[in-house]
C-alpha cells in the first residue's frame, strides 16, 4: 500500500501545478477559517445597523462546540479545489499516455487505480487534520470558557468531513477515468451539481424521501449547513448513520465503476 | 531450447477491423526476434497485448510458460512506439519512478544513462529533450531492470545514423549476454544484421516465420559483365542458368539449384571469355520481405 502511494506521490511532488493547487487550497482553508470573525466585524462597519440588530460578539461562530460543525461545513465548500487537483493528476496520465507505460512497466490496472485511491485518502486525511487543527486553534482563541465535555459535541463531524472529501475525490477520479480530458472533466464536475439539482427538483414533487439518496446530495448531507441555528432554526447537529451509509455506498460505487472502466478498456 | 514466449491464436478486433488475426508464434531463449510488416499490419497491437495494455479479443499467450501477470512484466523491458515519460519530470526522476514500479535497484540508473550517452543531461526536464534523446532515454528505461526479455518497437525511430549504429551495437551486446529480444522495425537491413529469427505480418495475419539465416539460402543470383557482344546468348546456353536479365551493362543470372558463381565463371572461361565483373548476390531480407508480402500466402500455424 505504502509502495503504491509513494509511486503516485513521486509523480506529483515534482509537479509545480500540484504545489500551486495544494498551496491555494490549504491557504484558503486557513485564511478562510481564521478570518470569519473579521469578516463579520467588517460587515458591521460597512452596513449600518448590522451590529446593532445582531450583536456580532454574541454569535458563537468560533466558540466550542459550534466551531466544529461551522468549520467542517465551510471547509467542505472548498473541496472542489482538491478535486481539480485529482482530475489533473488522472487526466495527465491519459494525455501523456503515462498510464500505458506504467502498465507496461509492470503495474497492474488494479494497482494503478489503487495508487490514485490511496492519494485520495491521503488528501482527505490531510484536509481533515488541517481543518481540525484550525478548529482547535481558533476555538481556543475565541471561546470565552471551556466547558468539557460539552465543548466536544459535534466533533464526530470530522470523520464525516473526511468521508465527504474522500467521496467527492472518488467521484472526481471516476469522472477523470471516464472522460480522460482535464478541461471537459472539470466542466462536468461543476455541471454535475446542476444536473443533479434539475433531476432532484423533478423527483422532489413525487418522492421527497428519495432526495437524500442522490450521490452529490448524499455527500453534502454528511455535514449539514449549521448557520440556520443563529436565526433560531432547528438544525441537525449530529452525524447520522444513514447519511454515512449512503455516502459510503456511493464512494464504493464511484471507485468500483472506475475499476470496471479501467479493467475493460485498452490503454 | 527454453520457450520464452508462446502465442496461441491471439486475435484483436477493433470494431469491424481485425488488427491481429489468430496469431501463433514462439520465441525461444536467446533469440533476437524481428517482427516485420507494413504500416498497420498489427505489430504494435500484438506487442500491446503481450504487455497488458491492449485486451485481446481471443486467444492466449504465456511468458516463460506462465500465464501473463503484472509481475512477469516487471522483468521485461519494453518500449512500444513512442517514448512515454512525464514531461515535467527530469530524465533522472522519470527513471527513479520507473525503478520504483519495476522494483529495480536505483543504482542501475547511472549505468543505463551511461550506456545510452545521456549522462550530463539527466537532470534536465524530459520535455526539453530532442527526439533522439527521448529515444535514448526510452532504451535506457527498458534496460533499467536488467531485463530477461527486451521488447523494442521501432527503437531507432528519429535517431541519427550514428545513433542507429550505436543502438545496433547495444542490441548485439545485449543479445550476446543471452538475452531474448523482440524487435519491431521497418529498417530491414538492421533487422538482417541483428536478428536471428523473423516473422512477417500483413493485415494482422502471419505470412512468414523462420530464421534469418535461411534468407540467403536457395537460388543464387550472379551479376556478370564481359567484353563480348553475344554474352546474353551465351549465358542462356549455360545449363546452370534459370533466367537471364539484362540490367544496364550487366546481366543478372538467376542460378538453378546446385549451381554457383564459380560454375558460371568456369563456363565463360572455357568459352574464352574473361568476365570483367562477377558478383554473387545473396538475397536480401528486403527482397524476401517484399516477395513474402506479394505472395499473399497466409501461414496460420507454425511448425514447432
Ligand atoms: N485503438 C485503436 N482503435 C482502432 N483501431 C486501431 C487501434 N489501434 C490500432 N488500430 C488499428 O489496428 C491496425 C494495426 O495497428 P498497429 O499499430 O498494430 O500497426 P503496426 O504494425 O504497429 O504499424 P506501424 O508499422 O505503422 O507501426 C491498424 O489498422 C490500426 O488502424
Ligand atoms: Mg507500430
Amino acid at each position: 500500500m505504502l509502495h503504491l502511494l509513494r509511486i503516485d506521490l513521486k509523480k506529483m511532488t515534482s509537479y509545480r501545478t500540484f504545489w500551486v493547487i495544494c498551496g491555494i487550497y490549504f491557504f484558503t482553508l486557513i485564511i478562510g477559517a481564521a478570518s470569519g470573525m473579521e469578516l463579520l466585524r467588517m460587515l458591521s462597519r460597512l452596513i449600518e445597523g448590522f451590529g446593532q440588530e445582531i450583536n456580532i460578539d454574541r454569535i458563537p461562530l468560533y466558540h466550542f462546540p459550534d466551531i466544529w460543525q461551522n468549520l467542517a461545513w465551510t471547509s467542505g465548500l472548498l473541496k472542489m479545489g482538491v478535486a481539480i487537483m485529482v482530475v489533473v493528476s488522472i487526466t495527465n496520465e491519459y494525455t501523456y499516455r503515462t498510464i500505458r507505460q506504467n502498465i507496461i512497466d509492470g503495474m497492474s490496472r488494479e494497482e494503478f487505480l489503487l495508487s490514485k485511491v490511496y492519494t485520495n485518502l491521503l488528501l482527505s486525511l490531510a484536509s481533515m487534520v488541517s481543518v481540525f487543527l484550525i478548529a482547535v486553534v481558533t476555538g481556543l482563541i475565541y471561546s470565552p470558557e471551556l466547558d468539557f465535555p460539552y465543548a466536544f459535541t459535534g466533533i464526530s463531524f470530522y470523520p464525516a468531513y473526511f468521508l465527504e472529501i474522500f467521496a467527492f475525490l472518488s467521484f472526481a477520479l471516476m469522472l477523470g477515468i471516464f472522460v480522460q480530458r482535464s478541461g471537459l472533466t472539470i466542466i462536468l464536475l461543476l455541471f454535475s451539481y446542476l444536473i443533479e439539482l434539475i433531476v432532484k427538483s423533478n423527483v422532489d414533487n413525487y418522492f421527497p424521501g428519495a432526495i437524500q439518496f442522490f450521490p452529490l446530495e448524499s455527500i453534502m448531507n454528511l455535514v449539514p449547513m449549521p448557520f440556520a441555528r443563529y436565526v433560531f432554526q432547528e438544525i441537525r447537529d449530529q452525524v447520522t448513520i444513514l447519511s454515512i451509509a449512503i455516502a459510503a455506498v456511493w464512494t464504493f460505487l464511484f471507485n468500483y465503476f472506475a475499476y470496471l472502466k479501467l479493467k475493460k478498456s485498452d490503454i | 531450447m527454453e520457450t520464452v514466449l508462446s502465442i496461441n491464436g491471439l486475435t484483436k478486433t477493433f470494431g469491424r477491423l481485425t488488427a491481429v488475426n489468430n496469431l501463433h508464434l514462439e520465441v525461444k531463449r536467446g533469440q533476437v526476434f524481428g517482427m516485420l510488416g507494413p504500416n498497420g499490419s498489427g505489430k504494435t497491437t500484438t506487442l500491446g497485448m503481450l504487455m497488458g495494455v491492449v485486451n485481446s479479443t481471443s486467444g492466449s499467450f504465456s511468458w516463460f510458460g506462465q500465464p501473463p501477470t503484472s509481475h512477469v512484466r516487471k522483468k521485461i523491458g519494453a518500449v512500444l512506439e513512442h517514448p512515454i515519460f512525464y514531461p515535467y519530470l527530469s530524465g533522472q526522476k522519470n527513471l527513479e519512478l520507473m525503478a520504483m514500479i519495476k522494483e529495480a535497484p536505483v543504482a542501475n540508473i547511472p549505468k543505463v544513462l551511461e550506456l545510452v550517452e545521456l549522462k550530463g543531461r539527466e537532470h534536465d526536464k524530459y520535455k526539453t529533450y530532442s527526439l533522439g534523446m527521448k529515444q535514448r532515454l526510452a532504451i535506457a528505461s527498458a534496460l533499467l531492470n536488467d531485463p530477461i526479455v527486451l521488447i523494442l518497437d521501432e527503437p531507432t525511430n528519429g535517431l541519427d545514423p550514428m545513433g542507429i549504429a550505436e543502438i545496433r551495437e547495444i542490441i548485439k551486446k545485449i543479445a550476446a549476454d543471452g538475452k531474448t529480444i523482440i524487435l519491431a522495425s521497418h529498417l530491414l537491413d538492421e533487422v538482417q544484421k541483428v536478428c536471428t529469427h523473423f516473422a512477417v505480418l500483413k493485415r494482422g495475419n502471419l505470412m512468414h516465420y523462420g530464421p534469418v539465416d535461411d534468407v540467403g539460402k536457395g537460388e543464387e543470383m550472379v551479376e556478370v559483365a564481359a567484353y563480348h557482344d553475344d554474352l546474353g546468348v551465351l549465358l542462356q546456353e549455360f545449363i546452370g542458368s534459370a533466367t537471364v536479365k539484362k540490367e544496364n551493362n550487366e546481366f543478372l543470372v538467376m542460378m538453378k539449384e546446385g549451381y554457383h558463381s564459380q560454375d558460371l565463371n568456369r563456363f565463360l572461361f572455357d568459352k574464352g571469355i574473361v568476365a570483367s565483373h562477377l558478383i554473387t548476390k545473396k538475397k536480401t531480407l528486403e527482397k524476401q520481405f517484399l516477395e513474402i508480402l506479394a505472395e499473399g500466402q497466409v501461414m496460420n500455424s507454425i511448425k514447432k
